[in-house]
């Protein structure tokens, strides 16, 4: 008989190698767990939170656009289209869309707008809050390092994720203001946030001189600067006295040029831009920042809506003498509405405030002509407004006028604006020629707010004021001062949006 | 029947015994060696991922307050983050809660003011301060006083925030580096390979 069974070797054997997979599967297990969290942190929910932001911000564009809508092109603010999700409705003042789902992510935003506020010049002020949502792919858990001691919280304190439940809906109701509380399962992990914007309107008068297009001028001798009425009258001695406290406004004369064509004379106390050009300190006396990148948009002016305003029938025309007496103050939404067909090449227009029980009244009055405003020749349109007007002077032709006969007694320049209604017919090229006549340096008081027309300023006049125009032209040493008030007064020409708040609740 | 004895049942010799132990004494050292070895990469590692998540945790938390600010002032240090935010929400002890203690928790419609600076959208009369600083081995957040500590480690982190102001906005540039514990050098190249940057641009109109 012969023992050679060596049966018990192999069991150690195998016993070893079970043992070596054993404690590499743990190594190797604890490494993936690791791995695993990790990259459901970062690559998960990181990458939620961030995108939620990103959707959250697209609402506010989608809504933004909307906004500017109220003013570019108002037929369509704020309608539905057939397009998906991107219908609004309107209940109780506030405009709301349907959720917009869009991208390789599946994000998902959506907006509520309301008009919470009028300012002084009329214009409205949007709010627009946006919740954006992203899904939150991986592993339904928090991350290894959300606690990191004692009272101390790391990742959910700041990434606040909705595995199963919405909790701001739960908690702060759905518009976050405590009503409506409800515990909202929601289909996957989430993360939802939400942001708060003011779309502001932009007012025509940001500068002393905006051109979309050309610029020529001023002469030679010709300056431009700035002062704040609100401060004190125009005095030419404070641009240079820099100790003198109103010396921080005198340096605001700033010339804006959408394109590269841009023939600087003249002395210019403020910035100049330029679309592509090539001003330099050398080649002009500018004595503010010369940027040439900084590229601005016109779009044309359209007639505002008139539904709210107080439409009264006399006079229609404008011919030889013609006086307005306003039936009433008016407000700056709604002011007292004249509708003319017609202003004479030499037509006076006379502009009365509303008096009432011998109390005269800040008085509101606005004037649509529907063809040309006097003539670049001869004498031209003379308009006049009294203390306490405040007219908005709407034309869909050319104006001429010489700067004595713009008269503006209110002692304010914001007091008299003209804005140039831009022709349909895209072949019509609008003018506007102010001349300061017989080479006198009278001066005048008013903005011009036209991006259609072409601008010519011929001789030298003494002008309190803004214009934005197409091309701008002027060869007479004009005294141009801007006065810092008009940068918010006026119609809103556009929006921006001017404040941005994240609820992080 | 002769039962045959086995040569191959022996003992081991004694040079045998001290060739075999000496043997395994070094491949189980091998052995040990390597796991430690392997363990402190793993710890290593771990740690590393550990603070790379906590930096990306202090540059979210900045770039979060810093889009909604007013206003961003670094120190002369640049470890130090001081900004003002909207106080968008009612709080208890504000007037509107205590006129309406219900209020407290709501959102506020903001006012509408021009000053010498243009247009401004005020949510309250006063701001929320934010600071952002480094205390000890961990990095704070305090809200008007209430310190929350949002990142925490051994490794040194260490955030670095410039401000460059513009015409009418500002930016945040955020670096923040940490010494890794397999870095035995604590050379500064070691550290600088850990950096992470990021770039915020306050959404409000500067103010001050």
């Amino acid at each position: 008989m012969r023992f050679t069974s060596l049966s018990g070797e192999r069991g150690n054997v195998l016993l070893c190698v079970l043992c070596t997979i054993l404690v590499v599967s743990i190594i190797g297990g604890n490494v993936l767990f690791n791995c695993m969290t990790r990259y459901n942190v970062a690559s998960s929910q990181v990458r939620s939170w961030k995108e939620s932001l990103d959707a959250a911000e697209t609402g506010g564009d989608i809504a933004y656009a909307e906004v500017r809508k109220t003013i570019l092109d108002p037929t369509h603010a704020f309608t539905g289209t057939s397009g998906k999700g991107s219908g609004w409705t309107y209940s109780g003042g506030v405009y709301t869309n349907s959720p917009v789902t869009y991208g390789n992510d599946s994000l998902t935003t959506s907006a509520r707008v309301d008009l919470f506020y009028y300012d002084a010049n009329g214009n409205p002020w949007y709010r627009v809050r946006t919740n954006g949502t992203a899904p939150v792919n991986g592993l339904k858990r928090v991350g290894m390092d959300d606690r990191m001691g004692p009272n101390n919280r790391g990742d959910s304190l700041l990434r606040k994720i909705d595995f199963n439940y919405d909790h701001f809906v739960a908690t702060y109701g759905p518009n976050g203001d405590g009503l409506n509380k409800a515990l909202v399962p929601v289909m996957r992990p989430q993360v939802t946030r939400r942001v708060e914007l003011i779309a502001a309107p932009i007012t025509p008068f940001e500068a002393a001189i905006k051109a979309g297009g050309t610029f020529y001028g001023l002469g030679s001798a010709a300056y431009i600067d700035s002062y704040r009425s609100s401060v004190g009258a125009y005095d030419a001695s404070v641009r240079f006295n820099p100790s003198d406290p109103r010396y921080v406004d005198a340096l605001s004369g700033t010339v804006e040029i959408n394109t590269s064509i841009a023939t600087i004379m003249g002395s210019i106390w403020g910035n100049l831009y330029t679309n592509g050009g090539a001003v330099t300190k050398k080649t002009s006396s500018i004595y503010g920042i010369i940027d040439n990148n900084v590229p601005f948009s016109l779009p044309p002016l359209y007639m505002p809506d008139t539904s709210g305003w107080s439409y009264v029938s006399t006079p229609s025309a404008v011919t030889g003498n013609t006086t307005i007496n306003p039936p009433a103050a008016g407000t700056p939404q709604s002011p007292n509405y004249y509708l003319m067909s017609s202003f004479s090449s030499s037509g006076n227009m006379t502009v009365n405030a509303y008096s009432n029980n011998g109390t005269v009244q800040d008085t509101y009055v606005a004037v649509h002509v529907t063809g040309d405003v006097g003539s670049a020749t001869g004498s031209g349109a003379t308009i006049t407004i009294a203390n306490h007007v405040h007219l908005e002077f709407y034309f869909d032709g050319n104006f001429g006028a010489k700067a004595t006969n713009i008269v503006n007694n209110t002692g304010y320049v914001g007091n008299l604006q003209f804005y140039g209604i831009s022709p349909t017919d895209p072949s019509v090229q609008q003018t506007i020629d102010l001349n300061s006549g017989s080479g006198s340096t009278a001066g005048f008081a008013a903005v011009f707010y036209a991006p259609s027309a072409n601008v010519t300023v011929n001789g030298g006049p003494d002008f309190i004021g803004s214009v934005v125009c197409k091309n701008f032209y002027a060869n007479g040493n004009v005294h141009w001062h801007y006065d810092r008030l008009l940068d918010g007064v006026g119609n809103a020409v556009d929006y921006r949006v001017i404040s941005y708040v994240e609820d992080t609740r | 029947m002769k039962l045959k004895s086995s040569q191959s049942n022996a003992g081991f010799t004694l040079s045998e015994m001290l060739v075999s132990v000496s043997l395994s004494s070094i491949v189980l050292l091998a052995a040990i060696l390597s796991s430690v070895s392997l363990q402190k990469s793993f710890n290593a590692v771990d740690n590393y991922f550990t603070t790379h998540m906590q930096q990306i945790r202090i540059i979210d938390y900045l770039n979060r307050d810093v889009k909604r600010g007013l206003i961003v002032t670094t120190s002369v240090d640049l470890q130090s983050v001081t900004m003002s935010l909207p106080n968008y929400l009612i709080q208890s002890g504000d007037p509107e809660a205590i006129a309406n203690p219900s209020l407290v928790g709501t959102p506020r419609t903001p006012t509408i003011s021009y000053n010498t600076n243009g247009w401004q959208v005020n949510y309250s009369p006063s701001t929320t301060t934010v600071v952002y600083s480094i205390s000890g081995t961990s990095i704070t957040r305090t809200e008007n006083g209430v310190v929350t500590t949002i990142a925490s480690s051994t490794d040194q982190l260490v955030p670095s925030t410039t401000d460059v102001e513009q015409a009418n906005t500002e930016y945040a540039k955020t670096s923040v580096t940490f010494a890794p514990i397999f870095s035995s050098s604590g050379s500064a190249a070691t550290r600088t390979g850990t950096s992470l940057y990021g770039t915020a641009y306050l959404r409000n109109k500067r103010r001050g």
